[in-house]
């Protein structure tokens, strides 16, 4: 275990930081350049485009899409009848390949024929140009996502809500406590270990996002408004031929994750309550 | 990302599945047959006696098994595998391995591949990108087995002669196909409306004029039901390179140097088909099908501007298919070639079977199989004059376009220029008329300088 994480993580991370101080077309010999990798990225419109994208798209769906599985385990954690099939229905999007699903988002975002504009339509709202409009680009990538990501965090939270013992919200009930009370004394701090683990996966994904942007992002689409830190690194070390560069931008990617990691972990203390 | 033809990607990313089915089956190789050892590919010039280091004719060295990468959709990889076999019969020592890929992961193996020192013997090159690989010492020199058997460039276009020789003079692989741009037309709409089909008189006030009078509201909601023409914003080789040209602007200066895009001319080109969209509205906003794809081919618009790669898909489509000229613009007729290639591996263990291989995809009984997916105009001008002009009705227009055909601009940098550049366009001039033409090249125009100044 130990062994795998040094060859497979370890290594290609410091190999990264090696060739990131180089100029290196992937096909020749790399060329020694110090920081001027890194000097550049300041000054790269596109780089910093990125930047904004990614931290954009954290920024809202994280707490958003943390916020959603929450409440959708909420309300899964019923003894209905029927409510394994009802659970199935919602973890599908975790078992669907990111292409199918970017297919299937494409088209209800198409503006003519897409079912977005239909809905919105009869509900007397004007079409929009969705994801090919610069202002709607990148919420409409954050939707899809956020309804990507919802089962597996839901599953998480759903897990947790299941291992609250039953006596803890009689006891709750017997001291007064409403609805409410025991969903803010019993559940949300017995949860918060849950919270903490699909916070955790969440924020590097976030930071990751590559895979909806590059399935979305087809030809004539506004790059500028949705042009992520992965994608950047994956059009500059595999288009234009500037692996030293893209090495560059990993690596700044790399020590914002680690940085904000780190905070995380240091804040686990003051809300996280492990029974 | 943003290359020749950016129909087929899309296309090949929608049928996704597909295509990865096509990947588990299709990798299989091309097994050598039994035919007699004797057949030469032919239309080569024999010159008996040189052995080194490649004799003409058959394949002389010991068995050998070569891999030949390409991109393609399902009906152009079988073309591709039914030439391949063509060339193992003549050669039984040679297995060739066939390997597909879509176009982006195309790209992604074979630069793994390479940097890995695991590239594949013999793979398909597009001509725009050629430069940034001829650079990189990954390509071998094909100009010694040129030399020593007398072969003939000239016998190929030489407009795509050019994309696979260096500007010193050394050839990085050979020819393969053409995409040429030229106007489809729906032959039922023309009748319809009672207007006589495009024929080579045409100017762009003819197309704006006509393209008015087929755009129409057929069932008077208010909305567009039929449009007088449709073409792809997305890539300068679709349409807005050609009306550059016919502008008579252009790309890049003639040394290569600097980008030309800043002439008056040159933005005039952008600016006509922007004013198609957003002035004359006679092309869709292309959101309108960004999703939906191609809408010629969904029988919603009565001409597209377009490549040779989409006749085989208009006639799956049903549609009634004419095919003419480019209109002529103010300074006259123009229209794009670009040609796909297949280059060597420098590393490659068997340098001469992967040169045969190249050379007989660009001889005319490769190419004749290549011409018959109707997708691709032959590279070899043989085939050219004589059995491919009447191959299918229209296939002439694509053959005399190459008379007035200019080469889609091929540099160290292209992919990187082009983003750049086609991402300002599509924001600013063709999704929303934000910006004029010259406008928005005036905002980009020192950063592309800037791109091909680190390329020389």
């Amino acid at each position: 275990m130990v062994l795998g994480l040094a060859f497979l993580s370890a290594g290609p991370i410091l190999a990264t930081l090696g060739i990131s101080l180089t100029s290196w077309d992937l096909l020749r010999a790399p060329e020694l350049v110090g920081l001027d990798n890194y000097a550049r990225l300041v000054d790269d419109k596109r780089f910093l485009m990125a930047l904004r994208n990614t931290t954009f798209y954290t920024a809202v769906s994280v707490p958003v899409g943390l916020a959603l599985s929450l409440g959708l385990a909420l309300a899964l954690n019923q003894a209905i009848r029927g409510i394994s099939w009802i659970r199935t229905m919602y973890f599908l999007p975790l078992v669907t390949s990111a292409i199918a699903v970017g297919l299937v988002w494409a088209w209800i975002y198409s503006p003519t024929s897409g079912l977005l504009n239909q809905l919105l339509g009869a509900l007397g709202v004007p079409a929009q140009k969705w994801i090919t409009d610069p202002f709607w680009a990148m919420p409409s990538i954050i939707a899809m996502s956020i309804w990507q990501g919802l089962p597996a965090n839901t599953i998480i939270f759903l897990a947790g809500l299941q291992a609250i013992p039953g006596d803890y919200y009689d006891a709750a009930s017997v001291d007064g406590a409403g609805r409410g009370g025991r969903f803010r004394h019993v559940t949300l701090p017995l949860l918060t270990p849950s919270l903490f683990f699909t916070g955790i996966l969440s924020l590097i994904g976030s930071f990751q996002v590559f895979d909806q942007v590059f399935v979305l992002s087809r030809p004539g689409r506004p790059t500028d408004a949705t042009i992520t830190m992965v994608y950047f690194i994956y059009e500059n070390g595999f288009r234009n031929f500037k692996m030293g560069y893209a090495s560059a931008a990993s690596w700044v990617l790399f020590m914002i994750v680690a940085v904000l990691m780190f905070a995380y972990f240091s804040s686990q203390r003051r809300w996280v309550h492990y029974q | 990302m943003l290359t020749t033809s950016q129909a087929r990607r899309w296309r090949g990313l929608a049928a996704l599945a597909a295509a990865t089915a096509l990947l588990a089956g299709a990798c299989g190789s091309t097994t050598p047959t039994t035919t007699p050892a004797a057949s030469t590919p032919a239309g080569q010039s024999a010159e008996p006696g040189t052995s080194e280091p490649a004799a003409s004719g058959g394949y002389t060295g010991p068995p050998v098994t070569i891999e030949y990468a390409i991109w393609g959709d399902p009906a152009e990889i079988n073309s591709q595998k039914a030439v391949v076999e063509g060339f193992t019969a003549a050669n039984p020592t040679i297995t060739v391995d066939v390997t597909v890929a879509d176009w982006d992961s195309y790209w992604d193996k074979l630069q793994t591949g390479l940097a890995g020192g695991a590239a594949p013997d013999v793979f398909a090159m597009d001509g725009p990108l050629g430069p940034d690989y001829q650079t990189r010492d990954v390509l071998l020199d094909l100009t010694p087995y040129i030399e020593a058997e007398g072969y003939d460039l000239g016998q190929l276009d030489d407009n795509a002669v050019k994309d696979f020789t260096t500007r010193d003079g050394v050839v990085f692989g050979l020819p393969r196909d053409l995409n040429v741009i030229a106007l489809f037309y729906n032959r039922d709409m023309f009748d319809a409306a009672g207007i006589a089909y495009p024929d080579d008189t045409w100017t762009w006030e003819k197309l704006v004029e006509v393209g008015k009078q087929l755009t129409r509201d057929t069932d008077g909601d208010g909305t567009i039901d039929q449009w007088g023409l449709y073409t792809e914003t997305t890539d300068m080789e679709n349409a807005w390179s050609s009306f550059v040209w016919q502008a008579g602007g252009d790309i890049l200066t003639e040394d290569g140097a600097t980008s030309a895009l800043d002439r008056p001319e040159s933005a005039a080109g952008i600016q006509f088909l922007q004013d198609l969209i957003w002035k004359e509205k006679v092309v869709p906003d292309p959101a309108i099908f960004a999703e939906t794809g191609d809408a010629f081919e969904q029988g919603v618009a009565a001409m597209e501007i377009n490549g040779s790669w989409l006749v085989p898909t208009h006639e799956a489509a049903g549609i009634k298919l004419g095919i003419a000229p480019l209109p002529a613009g103010p300074a006259g007729k123009a229209t794009s070639v670009n040609p796909t290639g297949a280059v060597v591996y420098a590393n490659t263990d068997a340098p001469e079977a992967s040169w045969l291989l190249a050379r007989y995809l660009a001889s005319p009984e490769a190419q004749e199989k290549i011409m018959a997916l109707k997708a691709s105009v032959p590279v070899n001008k043989e085939i050219l004059a004589t059995s491919y002009p009447a191959s299918f009705d229209g296939a002439q227009v694509f053959a005399d376009s190459l008379a007035f055909a200019h080469l889609k601009p091929a540099f160290v940098g292209y992919n990187e220029f082009a983003t750049i550049l086609q991402t300002e366009l599509d924001e600013n001039v063709f999704n929303a008329p934000n910006k004029t033409a010259a406008d928005a090249i005036a905002s980009v125009n020192e950063e592309l300088n800037g791109i091909l100044a680190g390329g020389q």
